[in-house]
């Protein structure tokens, strides 16, 4: 079987305007392959990648979850003899994916474009403007009212009490973009998987995992081993970035079980016990936890800004939007989060308000742009990995005959 | 000149501490020239010892038993009319005191000195006795003036190497003719649309400068241009050539003779076969209308290799299948289409060769040409298909700036298939770097033919020799003239004759350029050499020659075959005609003479063999055998000094004579050692056969043939025919000649002692 192989130039063109600029200088010699820390003996990575990429095989590269299993280590940049930064190759190509199996296009291809900045701020600064001005609201409190309630009043209040005013904006302000964000992903995610299944040359399965098995066997130890950072650990070069990955990664599960906690304890349990609505003591372990993760997250994020800064300006590494917007994101959502805390713990409300109503747009943000920035790796990464065992398993291998 | 004679021996750098030195001095003033001692003869009063002798006796043949003849030439250099004879008794003597060091061996320390050792001793004596023979049978020599000396440079192809050629040469201040068979100069480079970058950073592809430099050719009053001409011949040597001209494409009287040997010569003549060279002029004959020249710069260039044996490519099968030249053509005219694939090599089952007489050049013309497909298409493809890319140099640089193009994409592949489908072309090719075979769809298949040198379909010079027309030995490197690729780059094997360009190796503009300016400036070396009657060379400035003693010559023509370098000629009766100015001095003629009428001034056959009977063979000692070895002074010579200088030890049973090269050794020399009751011979010399170290090139080759030759005459006398062996030995090989020679004496002591010793 041979290949008909039709390069795509524009891909190509797509590839070095965003961060893969070195891409057409990559000669072969395969030291990539060697040195990658994370590519194994079966299934070497970048060297094939990148000539793919440089011969703009885009349908090649879409299935190929050797792109998404590539954490950036930069090993490869570093001992590259040729300059054409594989890594940055690959997070080209990962930032291309994002793009091309987001849905719905529009969004997806507004995501990836820094010359639409004041669009994707502008998008949930309005809904949540707008839906500030409807609520009525919209009015600073006396300082009492906000040492009471702090934020629980954001988009006024009102005495049913089922759901309070201010979580039923939240909601149809959040749940929707976070729905959206999720359906994306399944549906990204669903279309990389059939790529893959199909580039892997894996032919109908022995028999099929059920959801179950298929969690169990692969999804859950691929989350276990994210969260252990055991990849990370391996990378050389950019060893720092363990620093700021695995803080902000805990940080953002403990974020996670925080607003779980705060959502059943406000707006489940608070429907029975209306004194459990407002701010949590200080006191309370889990807003001990809530702040330690906030200052972890914005440590966190920190050191991968200070990280990326510094490696643009030894050449190590290339500047993109697509690095970018991710770290500007979070630190939005953690700097707004913190400052909305301290400015009702000091009760400044009119500061305050305006901070918390960042905060809401940049949480926002976060949400409606998951799937189509470098936050889609939180998905792609993972389904990837949970495919690198899934095509070593017993469902695919016969063993009998491989 | 009158000769005085004074010997001079020096007792530094350890001579004095392990040698006898009275008994030195003995020996020369029994050898017939009395010897005076000095602790540093090298030195400023040293020398002032012998100026002194000079100016009071007038001592102008001066032997110094001191070091290396290789070392302190400067210190021991008394002018030009003086003679200077070294005995090597530091390198070859004193410091081969230590026992001989086993490969992989640190070398042993000297024994502690208890006395003289007495046969470092006789070592010594042996070669002060043959030190003072060789000043007694040396003569001054006296160079060889040509009667007529033209200075003028005939340059043979008007390409981008012979039009720099002639500009280097005419800027240089010499008049030239520049040759060229086609109408137009410039050669190939006529239908090039651009040309390779020629300076940093090597990225962009340059216009075509070819016209530019026929304009400074052509406005160049120093430079005579004859286009639609062909040399017919070049007869003559260096200095003074006869060169005849003839329109391109006709034949004449004149037109160069082919090689008749002895044997077609006599079938010839019994009417067998028939005179390739019927109706044409006698090679000898000088043609009294051609233009005489001094030297010729042969810049004939290069074809495009065959590639229609590779039929599962389709060149002449199918229609857009085309060689890089014709592609280059297209491109000029414009016709450039937009999904190309250059092929670099043939594929199929011989999957790592590359097409015949590929090289770099052929990989940058890919490169090159892949360029004007994407100058010429907004949305262009160009495929570079290849086993091997090869850009040397600064060329790095452009391979990198044209990788980087969107639209050009390159892999490893080995090409199965070309075929017609649909109106465009389909290239199969298998084991990509993409992992998997691969299909292109294509508008066109370029593929990377060779570049011929234009002297594998035509002898192309076309010199009126002896020895035909063509260079030597051209289908050992596959048509390019044999030149010593590493040694002497520009020269071949005709004194005179320098290549450069196409012709002597696949080159890009920016070498050929340096090329034909070195190949230039070796012509005029030559010039500047043959009018004061000194070697070229390898042994630039030798101002000997062999001089033949005509009377005793039996016409054997062994002279005028061997001579690596066709520097002899005959008359129809096969008398030798020398031609001193194409003559590279190795003695190679000198070495083949039978009568042995060949000599040089310093260098003869008498000196030699005089020298050989001057070392002393005890006839009652079995210990004290005498091996004689011939050592060619170009790289084994050498090789033995730095032995001595690291102190790896030496056989003291032999006697080290440097000749010029292997060639040289006449074989009554061997005769002379061994009936003088010397054990063994043994020669050492560069290595031959195709990768030849051989500064002369077949010298040593030669002497092997010799010396088996010499073998069988020695079995009918009754001795081992393992007496006398040829060995093979490179200048790097220091640290193995002891080891190579102790086992040669080890086999001769195995044998015995030479039965006729004492008769």
């Amino acid at each position: 079987m041979s290949m008909n192989v039709q390069p795509d130039l524009d891909f190509i063109k797509d590839m070095k305007r965003a961060g893969g600029d070195t891409l057409k200088k990559c000669y072969q010699c395969a030291t990539c392959s060697v040195v990658c820390p994370l590519s194994s003996d079966d299934n070497p990575f970048p060297r094939r990648e990148m000539i793919l990429a440089g011969w703009g095989l885009k349908e090649n590269l879409l299935g190929d979850a050797n792109v998404m299993l590539c954490h950036q280590c930069g090993d490869c940049t570093t001992y590259c003899p040729r300059g054409a930064k594989p890594g940055d190759v690959l997070g080209a190509i990962r930032a291309y994916a994002y793009k091309h199996f987001g849905w719905p296009k529009g969004l997806a291809n507004l995501a990836s474009s820094g010359k639409n900045l004041p669009l994707l701020i502008g998008i949930p600064a309005v809904i949540i403007f707008v839906f500030w001005i409807i609520s009525g609201g919209m009015h600073i409190p006396s300082s009492e009212d906000f040492a009471r309630y702090g934020y629980g009043h954001f988009f006024g209040h009102w005495n049913f009490r089922l759901l309070a005013k201010n979580v039923f904006f939240i909601d149809i302000i959040m749940v929707p973009a976070f729905l959206l964000a999720v359906y994306a992903s399944y549906r990204g995610v669903s279309a990389m998987w059939k790529l893959m299944v199909k580039s892997s040359g894996i032919d109908e399965p022995l028999y099929r995992p059920t959801v179950n098995q298929f969690i169990k066997e692969f999804l859950w130890p691929s989350i276990v081993e994210i969260v252990q950072h055991t990849r990370f650990k391996k990378c050389v070069t950019n060893a720092d970035r363990l620093k700021g990955h695995l803080p902000l990664l805990l940080s953002f599960i403990a974020l996670l079980f925080v607003t779980a906690y705060s959502f059943f304890v406000q707006d489940v349990l608070g429907i029975f016990y209306p004194s459990l609505h407002g701010p949590i003591s200080m006191w309370n372990p889990v807003k001990i936890l809530a702040n330690i993760a906030a200052i972890a997250l914005i440590v966190g994020i920190g050191i991968l800004w200070g990280n990326r800064s510094r490696n643009e300006a030894e050449g190590t590494t290339t500047r993109t939007f697509y690095d970018w917007f991710l770290i500007w994101m979070i630190m939005a959502v953690g700097v707004t989060g913190l400052a909305a805390e301290l400015f009702r713990l000091i009760n400044v409300a009119s500061v305050g308000y305006v901070i918390y109503y960042l905060h809401l747009v940049s949480v926002m943000m976060l949400f409606l742009y998951m799937p189509y920035t470098k936050f889609a790796h939180l998905v792609y990464r993972t389904f990837a990995m949970a495919f690198e065992r899934y095509r070593e398993s017993a469902y695919v291998k016969n063993p009998l005959t491989q | 000149m009158d000769k005085v004679y004074g010997a001079y021996l020096c007792t530094g750098c350890g001579i004095g501490d392990v040698l006898d030195v009275d008994a030195l001095k003995s020996t020369a003033a029994e050898a017939g020239i009395p010897m005076q001692d000095y602790p540093c003869l090298c030195g400023a009063e040293g020398r002032a010892l012998i100026e002194k002798d000079m100016a009071e006796k007038g001592v102008n043949t001066i032997v110094v038993a001191a070091c290396s003849p290789r070392v302190m030439q400067k210190e021991f250099d008394f002018g030009k009319n003086t003679i200077t004879i070294r005995a090597n008794l530091r390198e070859q003597v004193a410091w081969i005191a230590a026992p001989v060091k086993k490969e992989g061996e640190e070398a042993a320390e000297a024994p502690a000195a208890e006395g003289v050792d007495e046969f470092l001793q006789e070592l010594g004596q042996d070669y002060v006795r043959m030190a003072v023979v060789r000043a007694q049978k040396t003569k001054k020599p006296e160079p060889y003036i040509p009667e007529s000396m033209n200075k003028r440079i005939l340059v043979m192809g008007g390409g981008i190497a012979g039009l720099t050629a002639a500009r280097e040469a005419s800027k240089a201040g010499y008049e030239v003719t520049v040759v060229e068979k086609e109408e137009v100069l410039g050669g190939k480079a006529v239908n090039w649309r651009k040309q390779f970058p020629l300076s940093y950073p090597y990225a962009e592809l340059e216009e075509n400068s070819i016209s530019r430099m026929i304009a400074e050719v052509e406005s160049d009053p120093k430079i005579t241009v004859k286009t639609g001409t062909e040399v017919a011949r070049v007869s003559g040597a260096p200095g003074d050539y006869t060169a005849t001209f003839k329109p391109t494409g006709t034949k004449g009287e004149w037109d160069a003779p082919a090689k008749v040997t002895v044997d077609e010569q006599e079938k010839i003549e019994k009417g067998e076969m028939e005179d390739p060279n019927a109706g044409l002029k006698v090679y000898t004959e000088k043609n009294p209308n051609g233009e005489t020249f001094g030297a010729v710069v042969l810049a004939t260039g290069w074809r495009s290799a065959d590639v229609s044996e590779y039929e599962h490519l389709g060149y002449g099968r199918i229609k857009n299948v085309v060689t890089n030249l014709e592609f280059e053509k297209l491109a000029k005219e414009g016709k450039v289409p937009a999904n190309v694939a250059f092929i670099q090599s043939p594929g199929g089952k011989e999957h790592d060769k590359d097409f015949p007489y590929c090289n770099s050049v052929t990989s940058m013309v890919a490169l090159k040409q892949a360029k004007y497909v994407r100058e010429d298409n907004p949305d262009g493809k160009a495929y570079i298909l290849y086993q091997h890319m090869r850009t040397p140099g600064n060329m790095e640089l452009f391979y990198k700036g044209i990788q980087s193009d969107d639209g050009i994409f390159f892999t490893k592949a080995a090409v199965t298939k070309v075929e017609e489908q649909g109106g465009g072309l389909v290239v199969e090719a298998e084991d990509t770097l993409l992992g998997e075979n691969m299909n292109l769809n294509v508008d066109m298949v370029v593929l990377a033919a060779g570049m011929v040198p234009t002297t594998l379909d035509k002898p192309t010079v076309n010199l009126a020799y002896r020895q035909g027309p063509a260079f030597a030995d051209l289908g050992l490197f596959d048509g390019y003239a044999d030149s010593h690729f590493i040694c002497f780059p520009y020269e071949t094997r005709r004194t005179g004759v320098y290549a450069c360009g196409g012709v002597r190796k696949a080159e890009a503009m920016d070498e050929t350029m340096d090329d034909a300016t070195g190949a230039a400036l070796k012509a005029i070396q030559c010039l500047e050499s043959v009018n004061r009657g000194v070697a070229v060379h390898p042994r630039a400035g030798d101002q000997t020659y062999p001089d033949f003693f005509f009377q005793r010559c039996t016409q054997c023509k062994r002279c005028t075959e061997e001579c690596p370098f066709g520097a002899i000629d005959d008359d129809p009766k096969g008398t030798p005609l020398p031609n001193p100015t194409r003559c590279r001095r190795c003695g190679t003629c000198m070495g083949a003479c039978p009568e042995r009428i060949i000599n040089f001034a310093d260098y003869s056959i008498d000196m030699i063999g005089s020298m050989v009977k001057s070392i002393e063979v005890p006839d009652d000692d079995e210990e004290k055998l005498r091996i004689i070895v011939f050592v060619c002074e170009n790289d084994a010579y050498p090789a033995i000094d730095m032995s001595g200088m690291h102190r790896n030890g030496l056989n003291k049973l032999v006697r080290f004579i440097p000749v010029r090269c292997l060639g040289s050794i006449n074989m009554v020399w061997i005769k002379d050692a061994m009936s003088s009751g010397m054990d063994g011979a043994l020669l050492l010399g560069c290595k031959w056969g195709d990768d030849y170290q051989c500064h002369f090139v077949k010298g040593s080759e030669l002497a092997n043939k010799r010396m088996e030759n010499i073998g069988e005459t020695l079995g009918t006398l009754g001795l081992e025919p393992e007496r006398c062996a040829v060995k093979q030995v490179a200048i790097s090989d220091y640290d193995k000649v002891p080891q190579m020679i102790e086992e040669f004496v080890e086999e001769i002591i195995e044998m015995g002692p030479n039965p006729f010793k004492g008769f």
